[in-house]
């Protein structure tokens, strides 16, 4: 009676022990394995999960001495001043519309670009075209920044020269911000339509050859070939890399565009994003103490409407086409 | 290769002449091309040029491809400038010692969440996967960085803090996936242990995969400025391309006003040019390495596609 009892009890404890131990077992057997996986792991806890409590800042009145945690609460106060700037409309429009502009445009350049490129002739030149069009991608945001200033510069800049030579007036191209979505949206075009072809042209080659061989049997012609098979064919990866792209609006290329930009007051009308918001306001550029819970505010507005974009985004991709579906 | 292949056959089965519609599209494209692979390369030459123009010159007429008088006396400044050479190092470190330790870090834990027989393998890649969707924000981020984990002006915060990237991780994870795995196998019924396995049998045969994500890295760790723009003040540990960003940032505040705070004409001091030798200077390694990786990249973009 007394075994059975003492039986029970421990099968009691195992039930109850029994998860943690399949999970001991699993660690123990596959140990090798799992420790591969420590650093990148332990690295991406430390520079993605441990910031994260910090998101309770944008709820506080943050004082450094007093740490995250003894700070004092203000409840939703640091996001209505940002709300109820013009800083918060600026940001937001700046933002999304550089990027709807680079995304709309980038897309038709490089499926036309790509398009094109695989109806001319001649591979050599084909290639020489491909290695030349790609260099950019590899310039950083730096360089590219040093190229704008050669042309835009405005006493020594080529435009100004070529208007100055033409009898036109010059213009003082950093203090005018109206010009400035264009160029940036020009300098990003110039820099990855290289790269965005690439992923066209691989799309293209990957079109059944055979679809094409009855079109021409048929006796389409160049022309309806693009119109009635080309395109088509490209259209799930316009989608789909569209749809991605539309998924990260709310983050704007922050390199490229400080890199250009960074120096020059006169252009935060219409260059100013969130990022470069947020970095003004820790690094206190503008004089003053650096107001994190205010910025931390903008950045979870930023991180949370973000994450709303891409999971809609995604649900539409996987809609179209689970295999392309982040998750 | 086989797009090209599939080209001339089509030129060959198309006998029929080409319409004189099609003759002008074929011109007007490749004059588009041509000029668009011409404007890649004029801003180096220009750079290059400007890099030997005499500071007069470029004060009285801009920059410009034909200068009125050539000088050397930039290059000489720069050679005597100690800082460009330190930051030269540090972006040589940070690119050999960052992408070593990203292309190690990143295939081991790509090798274990391939396996079949880990348990929570799906488990790990979430974990790896959530920052993608959701992140804290760059200010927290800084916070930790700077105070709890103490990286600020230390060169590992040029390295650590972008050196998990996850896309990478699950692209070669899917690489990993398609080793037939009686490979491994036969190796460990020999008696190797896994890390054994991982470094003997499985890197070498996934050099094609492991090769574009060492490139896309080191491509990453020698363009970054942001992480050094956030985390380094010490001028000994600026990166190349910080330093760049710095001094053009000095130029654009000598040039809108600051060049009458100069003095006259007589006490020049060659900054535009000096500027454009360290640019030269910088832009020299990618421009040597580009034409040997270049087909590496396309390749990689190929097969990351969508989701690299």
């Amino acid at each position: 009676m007394k075994k059975v009892k003492k039986k029970n009890q421990e099968h009691r404890t195992y039930r109850i022990a029994v998860p943690f131990i399949n999970v001991g077992k699993e660690l123990w057997k596959n140990k090798v394995l799992y420790l591969m996986t420590v650093p990148i792991l332990l690295l991406c806890f430390l520079f993605s999960y441990l910031p994260m409590p910090g998101i309770v800042m944008a709820f506080k009145d943050f004082d450094l001495r007093e740490g995250i945690w003894g700070s004092s609460w203000n409840g939703i106060e640091n996001f209505k001043r940002f709300f109820e700037s013009t800083s918060f409309t600026r940001v937001t429009f700046n933002t999304i519309w550089i990027n709807f502009n680079n995304i709309l445009w980038g897309t038709v350049l490089a499926v036309v670009f790509a398009i094109c490129f695989n109806e001319i002739k001649g591979a050599r030149r084909k290639r020489i075209y491909q290695i030349f069009m790609f260099i950019p991608y590899f310039f950083s945001a730096v360089i590219v920044g040093r190229f704008v200033d050669l042309l835009f510069s405005t006493n020594t800049g080529i435009i100004n020269q070529v208007i100055g030579a033409m009898g036109g007036q010059e213009i003082e191209w950093f203090s005018s911000p109206q010009y400035w979505v264009k160029i940036l949206v020009g300098t990003n075009l110039w820099k990855n339509v290289g790269y965005n072809m690439i992923i066209y042209i691989a799309a293209i080659s990957g079109i059944d050859e055979e679809m094409m061989e009855a079109a021409c049997i048929d006796g389409a012609n160049r022309l309806q070939k693009v119109w009635h098979i080309l395109l088509p064919n490209l259209v799930p990866t316009i989608i789909i890399m569209t749809l991605m792209a539309i998924g990260r609006i709310f983050y704007g290329d922050f390199q490229l565009i400080y890199a250009i930009t960074g120096g020059h007051g006169q252009l935060i009308p219409t260059t100013d994003i969130i990022e470069s918001f947020v970095y003004r306001s820790v690094m206190a550029s503008s004089g003053g103490l650096p107001d994190y819970g205010f910025s931390t505010a903008v950045c979870l507005y930023q991180s949370f409407i973000g994450f709303v974009l891409v999971l809609g985004s995604n649900l539409l991709v996987k809609k179209y086409d689970p295999d392309y579906a982040l998750f | 290769m086989k797009h090209a292949a599939r080209k001339i056959n089509a030129s060959k089965n198309n006998k029929i002449k080409e319409s004189a519609s099609y003759h002008v599209f074929s011109g007007v494209t490749n004059l588009v091309f041509l000029l668009f692979s011409i404007s890649t390369v004029l801003p180096m030459i220009l750079t290059i040029i400007v890099s030997f123009t005499d500071e007069r010159a470029i004060m009285r007429n801009g920059y410009s491809f034909f200068p009125e008088k050539w000088s050397t006396m930039a290059y000489q400044l720069v050679m005597d400038q100690d800082w460009v050479f330190r930051a030269y190092g540090v972006t040589i470190f940070v690119t050999v010692a960052g992408t070593f330790l990203c292309v190690v870090f990143s295939s081991l834990c790509a090798y274990a969440i391939a396996q079949p027989t880990l348990k929570y393998r799906n488990v790990l890649a979430l974990f790896l996967f959530i920052p993608v969707v959701f992140n804290a924000g760059v200010v927290p981020w800084y916070l930790i960085v700077t105070r709890t984990l103490h990286l600020k002006n230390t060169i590992f915060a040029l390295i650590f803090p972008i050196i998990v990237q996850p896309f990478w991780v699950f692209l070669l994870r899917n690489y990993f996936k398609t080793i037939p795995p009686a490979l491994t196998e036969a190796a460990e019924i020999d008696g190797a242990g896994k890390v054994y396995t991982f470094f003997k049998i499985v890197l070498p045969i996934s050099k094609p995969i492991v090769a574009t994500v060492a490139l896309f890295a080191a491509l990453m760790y020698w363009n970054d400025y942001v992480t050094a723009l956030w985390l380094v003040d010490k001028q000994e540990l600026w990166p190349l391309q910080y330093m760049l960003y710095k001094i053009n940032s000095l130029i654009t505040f000598l040039t809108k006003g600051g060049a009458a705070s100069l003095g006259g004409i007589n006490t020049v001091v060659p900054n535009e040019s000096f500027i454009m030798v360290v640019f030269v200077v910088a832009m020299g390694p990618i421009v040597l390495v580009y034409p040997f990786v270049q087909k590496y990249f396309v390749k990689g973009i190929v097969v990351g596609a969508v989701k690299g």
